[in-house]
């Protein structure tokens, strides 16, 4: 299956559904909804780093003229600390939303708003998890100061002692959390020829989605119809239900467009419930439109890093040797394992024959933190790629050869466990790259002065793992002969909702013409299927498709068997037909098999379903039975190792020496993505992928007054993702192409990776191009450039978080 | 905490100049006067400032065009950015006003922003932004010149209990044009010189411009004196659109035979008020204008700077953008 | 709120520098919630009906072509009177703060942000949104075509404001460069990071097929 030129859809581009609605307008996200009697709600932010709320007088408020009623913290349940709660009293960070006030107009909401008194209770607060860590620092809330992403609630502080121990500049090591080893590293480190041992800060961003996390939300028939912003669709419903207090078949969710979200709309999130919930309390429809400082408060961030890393290299450039100690930043709740996935980038790229990886996530006064593309792989590889170049400067090896030299083949193994890819074709990428590039021709360009610039190119790489299982596949004939795919992946704009359910299509050897995919809307029965999030979408639904589509197939065989005489096995299908294989001429169209699947009911048309599927597929197939054949089935397929995605990146910049801006003149992005199954939707990733990861690279920035605890990067232009102006000015972009053996059509995700592999690239050619690596940080803003290059000291401090 | 829903307020739509300044006159303090309304829509969004009433001024057509006067031009207030940038005359006597109208911001608000606007916005400091309670909002500190205050973007010069700086991209290029300002009011016209318009917290902390309650600013004229001479604008900022200069730099000159008999050198973004710098337009009179002299007058450009813990980088920043602007060409 | 004219009253007896170290100390902040800017006299509204060039509430507007008669009030925004008012929810907000583009509406032929555009300011103008773009038989407008072929929005969020500007750049200027079209298109932003994508399908728009890169 795995070569293109076989296929039916795999490998080739197509027009997906929901392309047109998105140039034209029509396309709905959850604020282009409205409802009959609608009110407006808007939350109450803290204005406070952290606080008690003592009491909440709404007395004012109420006299507001179009005042309906208010969502308290008194209303709603919930999660236990430090998971992020729905409404608090006590509040966080600065936005923490403590009520929801509903008005008939949103101005006179904010009015009333305006009008609530609070009586805060103001307690110590911090925005550097260094600071926490001191004997006698602030806990961003009162449960403890480290936990979240696996880790219990509790209080970790570091001694005097351990402070002080710490080598100026370097990271105090205290205990960690969690911590691993394998290998001999003090053997390691004996062995090598070039020991780096820096400290590093990696800065957080916002997600910023463009469109904010607004939810709209009314009760009918006891149901609760909620309108939402999600990068996923069915794997939210039983979180999102829990959250409003109902059985998941009691809620509808409705999220077919989705604003972006780059790992921040995954999971279910507390602003999905709170428009249900005032819903139910004033039995009207409830908009809650976010703002955008809203979204900024409750849209999450990627993980800030602060952190320590000592890397033993042999003479030829092999790593031998990684200790690694991370920090991670938090934000106030519960968040994601991004310090432990770093841990497992590092020794999957570079294999180093040792490793020890510590750890602590650390909660602070900030906005919830979460996945972000390439939740900690991405971020490690923006601090390893330019030390990798440092040490191929020390050792005097070319930066593309030093990659090679460490680069995990075919059944890479990575972690404390050593858990194998199931395939890795890196060098190939590497090697493709380097060739369209012009890596040896570049390099001569490399260094050149021209006036104030001067050229610098690099390369970069990243990986992500990705390999999701166990979820549903549901595809249904109808009597039409149309095939109705059933997907509740989620729609986060890449049209992978689309390309997956191609599979279907594939397996059943029809026309995309023939297809209709059902997905969008909790009503149109969709089965139970991951979020599209994590790279997992290309892997884990091009399973469930496939063993639904073959579910099917198989029940055309058999129907057609028991229709036509024979056996199954004896008929095969193409042309929207089953037939006898070597007697084309007997068998029956799809139609007309469909017809006969309600005729003969029991599993054919979904009145009998398998065990062993989710009861949210077994409710939707239930809902469908009799309208069709029904080829529904759970993934059981066999997998081999954690599936991975990886991406290089080669870039060309000219760097300004005057002003300390680059422009990108030149990026070439390699995928790694196994079987390649929509062309221009990948070449689209590689592209835009990379754009994120140049912003992040030498762009957007979180800041906060740490004496206050205001943030000063809510809106755009102060957090200043990249515009038309800042990418760079021609992109190329290939794949290798090379099947992953874990998956029937050789798939695999491909997201992440290509924003970490354009940002190190980026990293390192600006980098290299200011003699070597002097900034263990991201980003690289022109300040820190300038500074350097003038012989003035950094304004940050070397472990300084939340600056500049 | 920063909103998102505009309060009420009493909208006027004056389309007269007298009619504008008799509501403006009528309202006293309390008539908000907005043009394109790209800066002040975010503060009454905002609500971290209110005003019981707008006077909607993009309607009076008098307001706006750029006309020829005796070799110079005279500009309407409500003349747009995109309108400034284009404009055949402003291209052909002041491109550096051209020049710096088409950095600001982006498409969009140039198409709506004006010359005006531009001129009377706002500053950027974050914290007066984000609605604390500092000398410039009415309170009793400054922020950002804390400790640990946050202020890469702040001033490194003239602070005075404020460090704010002006967001402005074409006041520079006025201040070196040597514009003046016709305002108007109640009581009648009068005309402030660019170097006199905008004032610095030591003059008045809660304003940035000498625009006196009740009056307009309603056009802006600059003279003849440098009119086709050679021109040199730069506006560093961390993004190529929407963003604020970290540091600008904008330039006349006039040479004859080589040498170079006169300049104006204005800097953006280093103090609460387009600073010029007069050390380096001395140090420019009688030399060549080539990297030598570049390299001799750049260092001139920051003496007397005192930074502050996060923007030290303005100083050699300027220096470097007075080395450009004086070697000319391409940057 | 006691807590923060308690703060600011003490700062008055305290130097700058005093003050902010008690403010590490304590963990308070002065807070922003309930600020209002000083020196703005009488911020209770008062009636002023009889002041000449008071706006009329009940406007027409000519949308898409077509003159729709609509309440707004004195401070609604453009976005705010097309999505809620008028049913055309294609404009999209996003900053609401003319920063993004998601808003991008034509006026008058020429690019607005309609998010801090008052209604009030477009009476007599005219307001073209993304839903005024498909031609009479309801075809695509060729720029949306070229968004489609070109496979460029991705989350398709910004993509109407993106489809907007790029239909007022090729009105103005039919033949712009890469170069020209990357400069025109600035004020929209795209988290997702497609420039490259929009950039190559109003290359294709234009007909300027030696402009579009891929491979």
């Amino acid at each position: 299956m795995a070569n293109a030129a076989n296929n039916k859809h795999l490998g080739k581009d197509f027009l997906p559904p929901d392309v047109i609605a998105k140039v034209t307008g029509e396309a709905k996200y959850a604020e282009d909804f409205r409802a009959d009697g609608m009110v407006f709600a808007r939350l109450l932010s803290s204005p406070y780093p952290h606080a008690r709320v003592r009491s909440i007088d709404l007395s004012e408020a109420e006299k507001v003229p179009g005042y309906v009623g208010v969502l308290l913290p008194e209303d709603v349940n919930n999660p236990a600390p430090p998971e992020s709660p729905l409404l608090t009293m006590e509040p966080g960070y600065i936005g923490s939303a403590i009520l929801l006030l509903a008005a008939e107009s949103e101005t006179a909401a904010q009015d009333a708003i305006d009008k609530v008194r609070i009586d805060y209770e103001p307690l110590p607060f911090h925005l550097d998890p260094l600071v926490s860590l001191r004997p006698d620092g602030p806990d961003a809330h009162t449960g403890g100061n480290v936990g979240g992403a696996g880790v219990e609630l509790q209080t970790i502080k570091w001694t005097n002692e351990d402070f002080a121990n710490a080598p100026a500049g370097a990271m105090p090591m205290g205990k960690a959390a969690q911590e691993w080893t394998y290998g001999d590293l003090d053997a390691g480190f004996a062995q090598a020829k070039l020991i780096i041992d820096t400290p590093f800060v990696h800065a957080s961003n916002s997600h910023h989605s463009m469109e904010p996390r607004t939810a709209m939300a009314y009760w009918q028939n006891g149901k609760c119809i909620l309108h939402v912003s999600s990068q996923s669709q069915s794997f939210i419903l039983p979180a999102v239900a829990g959250m409003i207090g109902i059985p998941p078949s009691d809620l509808v969710i409705i999220a077919e467009f989705c604003g972006g979200g780059f790992g921040s709309k995954g999971a279910a999130y507390t602003l999905q419930a709170l428009p249900a919930l005032l819903s139910k309390k004033l039995n009207r429809p409830v908009m809650m439109r976010i703002s955008r400082a809203e979204e900024y408060y409750h849209g999450a961030a990627r993980m800030g890093f602060q952190g320590q890393v000592k890397l033993g290299f042999a003479e030829d450039g092999r790593l031998l040797a990684a200790d690694l100690y991370i920090i991670q930043e938090n934000g106030a709740y519960a968040s994601f394992p991004d310090f432990r996935n770093a841990a497992d980038g590092l020794s999957l790229m570079y294999q180093p024959a040792a490793m020890r990886w510590r750890g602590l996530p650390v909660f602070a006064n900030s906005p919830w933190r979460t996945a972000q593309r390439g939740p900690g792989y991405n971020q490690i590889m923006h601090i390893m790629e330019p030390l990798l170049d440092q040490a191929a400067r020390e050792l005097n090896i070319d930066r593309l050869q030093i990659r090679l030299k460490n680069s995990p083949e075919r059944k890479g193994v990575f972690g404390s466990r050593r858990t194998a890819v199931t395939s890795c074709y890196v060098r190939e990428a590497l090697e493709r790259g380097a060739q369209i590039f012009n890596w040896e021709e570049k390099l001569r360009l490399h260094g050149q002065r021209n006036g104030s610039k001067i050229t610098s190119v690099a390369v970069g790489q990243a990986f992500h793992p990705a390999g999701f299982t166990g979820f549903d596949g549901l595809v249904r004939i109808l009597p039409t002969g149309k095939v109705h795919i059933h997907t509740g992946v989620g729609n986060l704009g890449t049209f992978s909702h689309s390309s997956t359910s191609r599979i279907a299509a594939e397996v059943l050897k029809v026309d995309w013409d023939d297809c209709v995919i059902e997905r969008g809307d909790s009503r149109r029965h969709l089965p139970w299927n991951i979020g599209q999030f994590g790279s997992n979408t290309n892997f884990t639904m091009a399973r469930t498709n496939f063993v639904a589509a073959t579910d099917a197939v198989n029940k055309l065989k058999a129907i057609a068997a028991r229709r036509l005489g024979g056996n199954a096995e004896q008929y095969d299908v193409d042309g929207k037909r089953v037939f006898r294989r070597g007697s084309p001429g007997t068998g029956l169209t799809y139609a007309q098999a469909a017809q006969l699947a309600i005729q003969y009911g029991g599993s054919f048309d979904g009145h009998e379903l398998p065990e062993d599927i989710n009861a949210m597929t077994k409710e939707s197939a239930a809902a469908l039975a009799g309208t069709g054949l029904i080829g529904v089935a759970k993934d059981t397929l066999p997998v081999d190792g954690a599936p991975s995605a990886f991406a290089v990146g080669f870039v060309q910049i000219e760097l300004d020496l005057e002003t300390g801006k680059h422009t990108i003149v030149d990026y070439v992005g390699v995928a790694d993505c196994g079987t390649v199954i929509h062309p221009a939707g990948l070449e689209t990733q590689i592209k835009s992928g990379a754009v994120q990861g140049f912003s992040v690279a030498a762009l957007e920035r979180i800041v906060y007054d740490p004496q206050i605890g205001l943030p000063a990067s809510i809106g755009y232009y102060q957090a200043k993702p990249a515009t038309y102006g800042d990418v760079a000015h021609r992109f190329h972009t290939s794949a290798v192409d090379s099947p992953d053996p874990s998956s029937p059509l050789g798939t695999k995700g491909i997201g992440e990776p290509l924003l970490g592999c354009a940002a190190s690239a980026l990293l390192c050619a600006i980098s290299e191009a200011v003699g070597g690596h002097v900034f263990n940080r991201t980003p690289i803003v022109p300040d820190m450039i300038l500074n350097h290059l003038h012989g003035r000291p950094q304004a940050h401090g070397p472990l300084q978080v939340n600056c500049q | 905490m920063l909103k998102d829903m505009m309060p009420h307020f009493d909208l006027y739509q004056p389309d007269t100049v007298d009619a504008a300044v008799t509501l403006v006159k009528q309202l006293g303090g309390d008539g908000w006067v907005v043009a394109g309304g790209q800066d002040s829509f975010d503060w009454l969004k905002n609500r971290v400032k209110r005003t019981p009433a707008v006077v909607d001024i993009s309607g009076i057509a008098e307001l706006r065009g750029v006309t020829d006067n005796n070799g110079g031009v005279t500009i309407g207030a409500l003349t747009t950015l995109a309108e400034i940038e284009a404009h055949p005359l402003i291209r052909e006597r002041f491109g550096l006003l051209a020049t710096a109208a088409g950095r600001v911001a982006s498409p969009q608000i140039r198409n709506v922003g004006t010359l005006g606007g531009n001129l009377l916005q706002d500053t950027r400091c974050w914290y007066y932004r984000g609605g604390m309670d500092c000398y410039r909002a009415g309170g009793n500190m400054c922020y950002a010149d804390t400790p640990q205050g946050q202020n890469r973007e702040h001033a490194v010069f003239g602070a005075s209990r404020c460090v704010a700086v002006t967001p402005s991209d074409t006041a520079n290029a006025l201040v070196a044009l040597e514009a003046s300002f016709v305002l108007r009011g109640a009581s009648g016209e009068r005309i402030v010189p660019a170097a006199d318009f905008f004032v610095g917290p030591a003059v008045d902390i809660r304003r940035m411009n000498a625009l006196r309650e009740g009056e307009l600013l309603v056009a802006v004229n600059i003279p003849a004196t440098w009119a086709g001479a050679e021109f040199y604008f730069e506006k560093v900022a961390d993004r190529a659109a929407w963003d604020f200069a970290l540091v600008s730099i904008a330039m006349a000159l006039r040479t004859e035979g080589g040498t170079i008999r006169d300049a104006r050198v204005v800097c953006g973004a280093v103090a609460c008020t387009p600073l010029r710098l007069t050390a380096v337009e001395q140090a420019l009179s009688g030399g060549a204008r080539d990297a030598a002299t570049a390299d001799r007058v750049a260092p001139l450009a920051s003496r007397g700077a005192q930074p502050l813990g996060f923007n030290g980088f303005k100083i050699p920043l300027m220096e470097n953008l007075v080395r450009r602007a004086v070697r000319g060409g391409q940057a | 709120m006691a807590e923060s004219i308690d703060a600011q009253a003490e700062a008055r007896r305290l130097s700058r520098r005093e003050f902010i170290k008690r403010v590490i100390a304590s963990g308070a902040v002065a807070s922003s919630a309930s600020f209002v800017m000083g020196g703005m006299a009488g911020c209770a509204p008062r009636t002023r009906a009889a002041l000449a060039g008071a706006a009329e509430r009940l406007i027409s507007i000519d949308v898409n072509g077509e003159l729709r008669r609509v309440d707004v009030l004195p401070q609604e925004t453009l976005a705010m009177t097309l999505r809620y008012k008028l049913g055309l929810t294609g404009t999209k907000l996003s900053c609401d703060r003319a920063e993004c583009g998601a808003c991008t509406v034509m006026i008058d032929g020429v690019t607005h942000y309609s998010c801090s555009t008052l209604t009030h300011m477009v009476r007599n103008r005219k307001v073209v949104t993304i839903e005024g773009l498909r031609g009479a038989d309801g075809a695509l407008h060729p720029v949306q075509q070229a968004f489609v072929d070109e496979l460029a929005p991705q989350c398709g969020f910004c993509t109407p404001g993106q489809v907007v500007a790029a239909v007022a750049l090729l009105q103005r200027n039919p033949n712009p460069t890469r170069e020209e079209a990357r400069q025109a298109m600035a004020g929209n932003l795209c988290r997702c990071g497609a420039y490259d994508s929009y950039l190559n399908a109003i290359m294709r728009a234009t007909g300027n097929t030696g402009e579009i890169h891929h491979g």
